[in-house]
């Protein structure tokens, strides 16, 4: 029987995963696929505990809610990183660089 | 429908402002060569509208839309705070005299201007998880693609890349600790989850509660920049235009601020002690207070060594929201005051200060504080200016700045002899910040250089508009007791 330990642990494993991809990936698509990971997690979260917990509804509508924000956050991440590679010719994270100090 | 009818009625400044920016959309789709101009008109009037309708919803207090949002004398103080920052902004920094701006199209920064002025008002007032995130990444996404205005310029585009994965990064982190919550209240209401918390946690729950309060904080600490969210800050006001860096220094910083007080205040206190005690289950001083020392300290010595005026007034930003977070810290009315009276002479002296700097760069191109040598020959306005409002800043007495930090020390020193290394602290931190404040006015004043420069030739309207900011910084203090009542009277946070 699947119970929530289940959905819990699947989310976790997400979150860190996600972590893991912002904090070591270079290539900046690949960090906005990181951070993809982490809104799902919480997705995954906020579904799981409206179905099992109190029954309400309220944590599955904040999961929609989070749906469309991800997709503006990374329509706009996707615009900056385009502009990055017109500049620059690279999607390189190192690579920008030039304010430091 | 009947409840709904009501809420807009109190929700009429978010829908002025809303009615503004589909304006400026329309007339900037005209391609006339008049819309520029139309759309600054309009911004101008929309927002000084939105002032003025929030001034009228004082003495109600409750909630909107089923508990979306939230109307209290506090949520007016700060839509008031909010509005008017956006509008100094908007009335202060002109795009045809700006080096950075000039030939940029208009008409989507005064939309972008408006969305975000929106979004930080419904950030201050949220009730509910989802609004929160909602408000919180709304006031980021717009915040990101004003950071890329320059869309040539490689500092812009690096600045708002690494603002935006900064920035979704600790959201995310944020929402992650908001599922959480959830998960444990059951609920997204933030006065319910007081409720779920005021009945008791288990002591086995205690350290979760801990930990899912400390993930959310990310998100506040992102917003309102304290370490160690504050990596993003000094890349991103440097590379930012800089009537968007003035904004963000001042107005998200405010919302984020607020949220801040509402989320522990709110939802972390007890009902049966008031809205200003927090829930006994959880020690939050002390990690509250770690975290604004190191903020402050952290701020003020990178400042130290800065050249560029502007990431040098971004470390300041930082060091200055640890002065603001000892408001939180207190945990008292006091305390909340204080953080209120301090964000609001700050938005007087930090633009100011701003504003200067754009000048500078107006006419010489430059942001090097290496470059600022003989500026008191060559612009005396100016560099008096200047000087108003960095002793603003450092908090030396006849100026506004003195009653922010008077307001907040006071508080803090109010908690007793165990907050009192805490003073003595931020108080040797506002002795380094008066170092290098100091350190750019002798720069200006007493270094030599530059001779064959010409003279400063300011047009009019900057002239007024900097006198304008000096005036602010200084008259206030006249009628310091209806500054200090109006701060009082805003002090009521609603509760169900």
């Amino acid at each position: 029987m699947i119970g929530i330990q289940h959905y819990l642990f699947v989310s976790a494993s997400l979150f860190c995963l996600g972590f893991l991809g912002i904090l070591t990936r270079r290539n900046a698509v690949n960090v906005l696929m990181g951070i993809e990971l982490v809104l799902n997690s919480a997705n995954i979260n906020l579904v799981a505990f409206s179905r099992f917990g109190p029954g309400n509804l309220q944590g599955q509508l904040f999961a929609v809610f989070v749906i469309v924000i991800a997709a503006a956050e990374v329509a706009v991440a996707l615009a900056i990183v385009l502009t990055l590679y017109r500049l620059r010719r690279t999607p390189n994270l190192d690579e920008a660089d030039i304010l430091r100090g | 429908m009947d409840e709904v009818l009501q809420s807009v009625r109190r929700f009429l400044p978010e829908l002025v402002l809303t009615g503004g920016l589909l304006l400026v959309v329309l007339v900037d789709a005209t391609r006339a060569r008049w819309r520029d101009g139309v759309n600054r008109f309009l911004t101008a009037a929309s927002l000084l509208a939105a002032l003025v309708l929030c001034g009228r919803l004082y003495g109600w207090s409750g909630e909107l839309f089923s508990g979306m949002l939230v109307l209290d004398p506090m949520a007016v103080f700060f839509k008031v705070l909010l509005v008017a920052a956006s509008l100094l902004v908007i009335v202060l920094f002109t795009f045809d005299n700006s080096r950075e701006l000039h030939g940029l199209g208009q008409g989507e920064f005064y939309a972008l201007m408006l969305a975000v002025t929106i979004s930080n008002m419904l950030l201050a007032t949220a009730n509910d998880l989802a609004m929160l995130y909602l408000a919180l990444e709304m006031v980021s996404i717009t915040s990101y693609v004003m950071v890329a205005y320059m869309k040539g310029d490689r500092m812009s585009n690096e600045a708002s890349l690494k603002y935006i994965l900064f920035g979704a990064a600790s959201t995310g982190g944020m929402l992650f600790g908001l599922s959480l919550l959830y998960g444990m209240t059951g609920t997204t209401s933030l006065p319910a989850i007081r409720d779920f918390l005021a009945t008791g946690v288990g002591e086995q729950n205690r350290l979760a509660v801990y930990l899912f309060a400390l993930l959310i904080f990310a998100g506040f600490g992102f917003k309102t920049a304290v370490v160690p969210f504050h990596f993003w800050c000094p890349d991103v006001y440097q590379g930012a235009p800089t009537p968007v860096t003035a904004f963000l220094s001042v107005a998200p910083k405010a919302a984020g601020f607020a949220i801040m007080l509402r989320f522990f205040y709110g939802s972390l206190a007890t009902s049966a002690t008031g809205p200003w005690d927090l829930a006994g289950t959880i020690d939050w001083p002390h990690i509250l207070v770690l975290i604004s020392v190191v903020t402050m300290t952290v701020g003020n010595v990178a400042a130290l060594t800065q050249t560029n005026m502007k990431r040098l007034l971004a470390y300041s930003s930082i060091a200055h929201a640890g002065f603001i977070m000892m408001g939180v810290v207190a945990l008292s009315e006091n305390g909340a005051r204080g953080m209120m009276i301090y964000l609001l002479v700050y938005l007087f002296m930090n633009l100011g200060a701003f504003l200067v700097v754009t000048l500078i760069h107006n006419q010489d191109r430059t942001f090097d504080l290496r470059d600022y040598p003989g500026l008191y020959r060559r612009a005396p306005f100016l560099t008096a200016a200047m000087a108003v409002f960095l002793f603003s800043l450092m908090g030396i007495p006849p100026l506004i700045g003195f009653m922010g930090k008077f307001y907040v020390f006071a508080a803090i020193i109010e908690r007793g002899p165990v907050f009192y290394w805490y003073a003595v602290v931020a108080a040797l931190n506002a002795a380094v910040a008066a170092f290098y404040y100091a350190r750019i006015l002798k720069t200006m004043i007493m270094d030599a250089g530059n001779e064959d420069r010409p003279a400063f030739a300011l047009p009019a309207l900057d002239q007024i508009a900097v006198m304008a900011l000096v005036a602010a910084n200084v008259l206030p203090l006249l009628w310091w007791s209806q500054v200090e009542g109006w701060a009082r009277k805003s002090l009521a946070l609603y509760t169900p």
